[in-house]
């Protein structure tokens, strides 16, 4: 079957079947329903509006955890490097002074590319495991983030809740007034981060990507620089955590050093749910946004199933472990089948 | 014209000396062939003019400049392609994407990928029509791996293509069409290196002969003028006038039925296969390649969980649905690829040798002074050239390695052998070695073997019995008498007698 359906690029639906991505998408559609029924005003834009909200910075971090998986590594510093740039933001900001609001986030751009750039370095050209330099980098993360601010809080201009809520402003024209009533601003960073992968994944850079998580080796005697690939697989990482920190400081308006820790483990396993291979080199960033929701609903349905709160983060670990190990079985269940086949 | 020469090359590796001393001189438009037994330097040498290593001393001369490549990548950007044996695939990435690999070209800002499609179906269409490029590597079998990994070097259109044991992975077919491609490559110039174990495949297709033993060449051979003689060929290899193989000697009587296998049915790939083992018989499994010889092999050693077989040995049954089963029985598996199964390539010769024994060691403590001098033993048996006990497996030549994969079992109590094409990338001396330690075993020791083997001279050479499979099932068994060239291709083919 599959040798005879040479057109480029088309795939037959059973195919599709035996992909990973599929049992990630029959996980979010479960998921999908449960929390439809159990929500009672799910369909509604305004609860909707608020998923959307409460999702997206775990989306962000997951499509770029799922990048720096594909090259081969992990990044267990992205909790603290969001923390960090908040602390940065709000370091910058003056309430009173609409102009730093820009120069902060052109500051804390250039902070988070630097950031993935000292991961890159180290795992690419000093060629430290990434697990270790991830977990130590993510302790300087902290204490550079501690050092700036010791106790939550700091100061944020107030056009900056754009980025939480378009409605917000009230000397803002009627334009954005009327669009914060059906569009989070949320929506449209992740749509800049979908954009951003799109560009890079029609680029050589993104064949790289693949190439060196897949076999690095192979890569470098095919004459890949993979040290620079690396470098750039954390800066792109780094830029999807700037902006899950954009709409994070843009909802609370300030910082605190300790807000992003949740999010490290949570973000490596949504990519693995959403069918990336901690090994490397294979899965889909757009689905890494899959395992993200599929996460996410867990949560609210955890939330609605009344469990007290002590036992919420237990059963939500549960359920990931359950949820990774659904995939993983599905996948090597259907690369068995496929081994068979071939004889 | 010269397109290579490489003048009096020296290199050593540690305290091992791997070239002493070795020239080539490869010519426009004509196919050099490179032979010599394991570790006789072929692959060192071709390693030096690609790149890979830099050589002790020694010129290496290249289209009339002498040339110091640092890696492999500046010797593939001035047009010298080489195949590894060892292949250089990403197995995540599709067909095309690795034909390209670090040669994409641009269409404005982004990937020009429809004409890296076209060049790879060019190239794959002369090779392999069957591939299908969209395909993922790792789905791959492992000769059309090799088929991808010369299309990859042939892509970037070199002047010198060092092809390293290109044909140990292929299918006969395959081999057809990679020598058609060759002489079409040479036509438009292009200098080859080519060897390979297989004597035969070398004196038909190569137009050159550099033959090599102990790290230096011994002979030169230009066919056009020189007359293609198999026996001083091989005079030149092994450094002795021998006999091309080591005569058979069964027809003795077997004894009683040690491994009665009845139905076994394996999804859509075995079906039906019923056949009984004798106490030091040697049966050999052949066929056309990829008819469920390697799967059949697998499963005997228990390696499918879903296989359906009614199994005895010596009379009493058993389940092949685990493989820690059948080795507790005594049915050992020789895997072919030693790439993927069978070898620890960071670990040392000593702990990849003792790995199947210290799962079977009933002592708490591991005895490693028995267990060393056992595997000294094994190294002089096996005539396994290597610096030491204690080196890694990776730093062995392709032919040692294989000889580690053999030696892991040897020393064991083993009722069945089973030899996956064991001597893949082995040199002709190291296999008359192997097979006559294998048959010793099993005349003296009653030791039963099943051999599959992807040339058919090693089967009629060594097998009692020979069963030929096609498409998953056996359709007939030939007795010793009947084991010929003609007999096996006629049974392999299903061709009718007349």
């Amino acid at each position: 079957m599959r040798r005879k359906n040479m057109k480029k690029g088309k795939h037959t639906f059973k195919e599709f079947t035996s992909k990973p991505e599929f049992s990630s998408l029959l996980i979010l559609l479960v998921m999908f329903t449960l929390t439809a029924i159990l929500q009672n005003n799910f369909f509604e834009i305004k609860s909707i509006m608020r998923n959307i909200n409460a999702f997206a910075p775990l989306i962000l971090v997951t499509m770029g955890q799922a990048v720096v998986m594909i090259s081969g590594g992990i990044d267990l510093s992205s909790g603290t490097a969001l923390s960090l740039l908040s602390c940065v933001l709000t370091s910058i900001m003056k309430k009173n002074d609409p102009i730093t609001g820009l120069y902060a986030m052109i500051i804390a751009l250039a902070v988070a590319v630097l950031l993935g750039l000292i991961n890159g370095f180290g795992v690419g050209y000093l060629r430290i495991p990434s697990i270790i330099l991830t977990f130590a980098t993510s302790f300087i993360w902290l204490g550079i983030a501690l050092f700036l601010r010791p106790t939550p809080g700091g100061e944020s201009v107030p056009w900056f809740a754009i980025f939480y809520n378009f409605g917000s402003l009230k000397d803002v024209s009627g334009f954005f007034g009327t669009l914060g009533g059906f569009l989070p601003p949320s929506l449209i960073l992740i749509l800049i981060g979908c954009l951003i992968w799109w560009v890079i994944s029609k680029t050589k850079t993104g064949r790289y990507i693949y190439a060196v998580g897949g076999n690095s080796e192979s890569a470098y005697e095919s004459g890949i620089n993979t040290a620079k690939t690396q470098i750039i697989a954390y800066i792109i990482n780094a830029i999807f955590i700037y902006l899950a920190t954009l709409f994070f400081v843009g909802q609370t308006g300030s910082g605190d050093a300790r807000m992003g820790d949740p999010l490290t483990l949570r973000s490596v396993a949504a990519a693995v749910v959403g069918g990336i291979a901690l090994s490397g080199g294979r899965g889909n960033v757009y689905f890494a946004l899959v395992g993200a929701l599929i996460l996410s609903f867990v949560n609210k349905i955890i939330f609605f199933a009344n469990i007290p709160y002590a036992y919420q983060t237990l059963v939500g670990g549960v359920i990931v472990i359950v949820a990774i190990a659904i995939s993983q079985a599905y996948i090597s269940y259907s690369t068995k089948t496929k081994e068979i086949k071939i004889g | 014209m010269n397109i290579l020469e490489a003048k009096n090359i020296k290199k050593n590796f540690g305290g091992v000396v791997a070239l002493s001393g070795a020239s080539l001189t490869c010519h426009e438009g004509r196919i050099t062939g490179l032979l010599g037994a394991n570790g006789s330097g072929k692959s060192t040498l071709s390693k030096i003019i690609a790149g890979a290593y830099a050589p002790d001393a020694g010129e290496i001369v290249y289209l009339g400049k002498t040339v110091h490549y640092k890696n492999p990548y500046e010797a593939k950007r001035h047009g010298i392609g080489m195949v590894y044996q060892n292949l250089s695939l990403v197995p995540e990435l599709t067909v095309w994407q690795n034909i390209v690999l670090g040669d994409e070209r641009n269409h404005g800002y982004f990937l020009d990928d429809d004409s890296a499609r076209e060049k790879s179906i060019h190239i794959i269409k002369k090779l392999w029509p069957k591939l299908n490029i969209e395909g993922r590597v790792y789905e791959l079998t492992p000769g059309e791996m090799q088929v991808v990994e010369i299309a990859k070097a042939v892509s970037r259109n070199p002047k010198l293509l060092i092809l390293d044991e290109p044909t140990a992975a292929l299918e006969e077919a395959q081999v057809a069409s990679l020598f058609k491609l060759m002489r079409e490559l040479a036509a438009t110039g292009v200098a080859i290196i080519f060897t390979s174990h297989r004597l035969w495949e070398v004196v038909e297709i190569c137009d050159d002969l550099t033959i090599f033993r102990n790290g230096e060449n011994v002979a030169e051979m230009d066919f056009s003028k020189d007359e293609k003689n198999l026996q001083k060929i091989i005079f030149y290899i092994t450094g002795s006038q021998e006999e091309a193989g080591i005569a058979k000697t069964c027809a003795e009587t077997c004894g009683d039925v040690r491994l009665s296998i009845r139905n076994l049915n394996l999804g859509a790939t075995l079906k039906d296969i019923s056949f009984d083992l004798k106490k030091g018989e040697i049966l050999g499994i052949g066929g056309l390649a990829g008819q469920g010889q390697q799967e059949l092999m697998l499963a005997l050693a228990g390696n499918f969980r879903k296989v359906a077989c009614e199994a005895e040995i010596d009379g009493q049954p058993i389940r092949l649905t685990k493989p820690s089963n059948a080795i507790k029985h005594g049915i050992m598996l020789v895997p072919g690829d030693r790439q993927l199964e069978g070898l620890f390539s960071a670990h040392s010769v000593f702990s990849n040798l003792i790995f199947p024994k210290i799962g079977l060691e009933k002592n708490f403590v591991i005895p490693h002074g028995k267990l060393r001098k056992e595997c000294e033993q094994i190294v002089g048996i096996l005539a396994l050239k290597t610096a030491g006990l204690d080196v890694p497996v990776s730093t062995l030549s392709g032919g040692n390695q294989q000889k580690v994969v053999i030696g892991k079992w040897l020393g064991l109590e083993t009722n069945v052998l089973l030899l996956s094409d064991p001597a893949k990338g082995i040199d002709i001396g190291a296999k008359n070695d192997l097979y006559s330690y294998i048959i010793g075993e099993a005349r003296s020791k009653g030791m039963s073997v099943i051999l599959y083997a992807s040339d058919s001279k090693e089967l009629i050479e060594y097998c009692d019995r020979l069963l030929i499979m096609y498409e998953g099932t056996v359709v007939s068994t030939l007795d010793t008498e009947e084991i010929t060239e003609e007999n096996i291709i006629r049974a392999s083919m299903c061709i009718e007698d007349e």
